[in-house]
């Protein structure tokens, strides 16, 4: 089987079973409380594919500077599409075999607590993560790491700085 | 908030020294309860002048008690001597009128820990006057950031006694305690990714690949309530601490959840999850189940702490500035706690179930200041050469 025939595939059955939750949500007894937000908030395009493994078992660092970052709307973690050619470049370069993966690092403004804002860091890693998944990168070399609002890339304190500190930033390994 | 009105008015009617004034301490500045500790004697070295010194500002600090040296309610005699190494305290408490003994207690320790032995007799006497718990015993936990990284510290609810717990150059999040208040459960990078950790175990307590943070330790002890994003998405999961089970609790394919905190009984978890759109709390069973959203004022509601007061005080965006309210999650009946123009987060209820702890920014400086939910004044107790943020008030 060439490998343009398996990423199809691949990406058929990702669909499939994208399909196949997304059907059953309606069952969920949470729908009622959600299901008015549809389409609101970030939507990780495919969604839900588990990471493996324990922490320690990936590599922590990599190399920042082959890539520009994913910036965000304020608590929003949906990769808007005129930052989508950024992730489509980034797996561009790892289906050509160049680097053997990538470390997608979530970060956030100052706004909001410092605790919640890891698990918002983490969704965008994430929804990056997710739209890598889609144009046929193995999950299994796409980690993530949230860092919150702990790592901004300004010190200043105004929307120009929380601009270019809602971000998601690549770390090829 | 009947439970509140509770508070300020049964419990705080206290006769004064005339035998017959009704004090009412719900008033601000007003009616709090004299004590006199003028006839208490102390050496003339540095550790039974530290006694009396923490003592009395434990005791103003309290919220009930204005120590005076002339006339008062309340009257402490006692001593307080060194001998040696050794510190030893007598410490008797009279109503001033009827004469009737309140406490009678001797306390001994090492002069290296006259603060807690202050901060213990002051609770005792807080108890004996008013039948009411007091915070002087208590720990915050804390994080403390300067340059890029960040390290936990932990000191007395008064600021005093800092001792840096971590000394790994990373980055603290988010601390809580242990419900035998003798370990902090917190997040940190030292291992290179996020991961739960607990101190005095070198392991962490939760290191799946992705997210894991916000731990926070059942009241019986034996699970953990955290945020992991193993499954693909940031949600709430329980976490047996002896089997190592694992329990997912909410399903938010649209939406990432945070902070959770356990209700004093432990059969329910308070976290932040924006589902709705914004960052709201929101109130799961520890079975699972269907979700509560409590919280709809403010454009944002974050860090939830649930009291044993049972209210649960959180920190709100109302006009364009983050304030502290409390919520009864019963009726939902809200109360904001006066303050400044200044950004107040992270709240954290001090054991007597009327003070909250919490950061304050200002000028883009945090510091951790004490608020009074009875409109006492609020008191700064850390600030200054880096900024001390998320603090936590042992139970």
């Amino acid at each position: 089987m060439s490998n343009k025939v398996f990423k199809f595939m691949f990406l058929m059955v990702l669909a499939g079973t994208t399909a196949f939750m997304s059907g059953c949500k309606s069952k969920n007894p949470n729908t009622g409380l959600y299901g008015s937000d549809a389409g609101l908030y970030g939507d990780p395009l495919l969604g839900d594919v588990p990471l493996e493994g324990d922490s320690g078992d990936w590599p922590a660092d990599g190399d920042r500077s082959l890539f520009d970052a994913v910036y965000f709307a304020y608590d929003s973690s949906q990769v808007n599409p005129e930052e989508a050619g950024k992730c489509e470049a980034v797996a561009k370069h790892l289906n050509k075999g160049k680097g053997q993966g990538v470390i997608v690092e979530g970060h956030t403004d100052e706004r909001g607590s410092h605790d919640y804002n890891l698990a918002l860091g983490e969704r965008r890693a994430l929804a990056v993560r997710d739209y890598l998944i889609s144009l046929g990168v193995d999950p299994s070399v796409i980690q993530t790491k949230s860092y919150g609002e702990e790592m901004p890339d300004s010190a200043g304190h105004d929307e120009g700085a929380w601009r270019l500190n809602r971000r998601s930033v690549f770390a090829i390994y | 908030m009947n439970r509140l009105l509770l508070l300020t008015g049964a419990c705080l009617l206290v006769l004064t020294a005339s035998g017959q004034r009704v004090i009412d301490i719900g008033k601000k500045g007003e009616g709090k309860i004299g004590i006199n500790l003028s006839s208490f004697k102390t050496g003339s070295d540095s550790a039974s002048h530290t006694f009396i010194s923490v003592l009395k500002a434990d005791l103003n600090r309290s919220g009930y008690f204005s120590v005076t040296s002339s006339g008062g309610g309340i009257n402490v005699v006692g001593s307080c001597t060194s001998g040696g190494s050794q510190l030893r305290a007598d410490c008797q408490v009279y109503k001033s009128a009827s004469r009737q003994r309140l406490l009678g207690k001797s306390y001994s320790a090492p002069a290296s820990s006259v603060r807690s032995l202050a901060h213990k007799a002051a609770d005792e006497i807080l108890y004996a006057v008013t039948g009411k718990k007091g915070m002087a015993s208590a720990k915050l936990a804390l994080v403390y950031k300067k340059g890029r990284g960040s390290e936990l510290v932990v000191c007395d609810i008064d600021g005093h006694n800092k001792r840096q717990i971590t000394k790994d150059r990373s980055i603290v999040v988010g601390p809580g305690w242990s419900p035998d208040r003798k370990n902090v459960v917190y997040t940190s990078y030292k291992g290179g990714y996020p991961n739960v950790y607990l101190t005095g175990r070198a392991k962490p307590l939760s290191s799946h690949a992705g997210l894991n943070a916000s731990g926070a330790i059942s009241p019986d002890g034996k699970s953990l309530a955290l945020i992991m994003s193993r499954d693909g998405n940031p949600e709430l999961y329980l976490k047996s601490l002896r089997t190592g089970l694992l329990k997912r609790l909410t399903e938010t394919r649209r939406g990432d959840e945070g902070s959770p905190c356990w209700s004093p009984d432990g059969n329910h978890i308070a976290y932040v999850s924006n589902t709705s759109g914004r960052a709201q709390i929101y109130i799961i069973s520890k079975k699972g189940g269907t979700p509560m959203r409590l919280t709809t004022s403010g454009s944002e509601s974050f860090s939830p702490d649930w009291g044993m007061n049972g209210y649960i005080a959180f920190s709100s965006r109302i006009g364009g500035r983050y304030r502290i309210a409390m919520i009864n999650p019963a009726t939902k009946n809200l109360k904001l706690v006066e303050t400044d123009y200044a950004d107040y987060e992270d709240p954290s209820w001090a054991p007597d179930g009327r003070h909250i702890v919490c950061s304050r920014t200002s000028q883009y400086r945090s510091s951790i200041y004490l608020l009074d939910t009875l409109k006492d004044s609020h008191v700064a107790l850390i600030s200054g050469s880096g900024d001390w943020v998320s603090p936590a008030c042992s139970p």
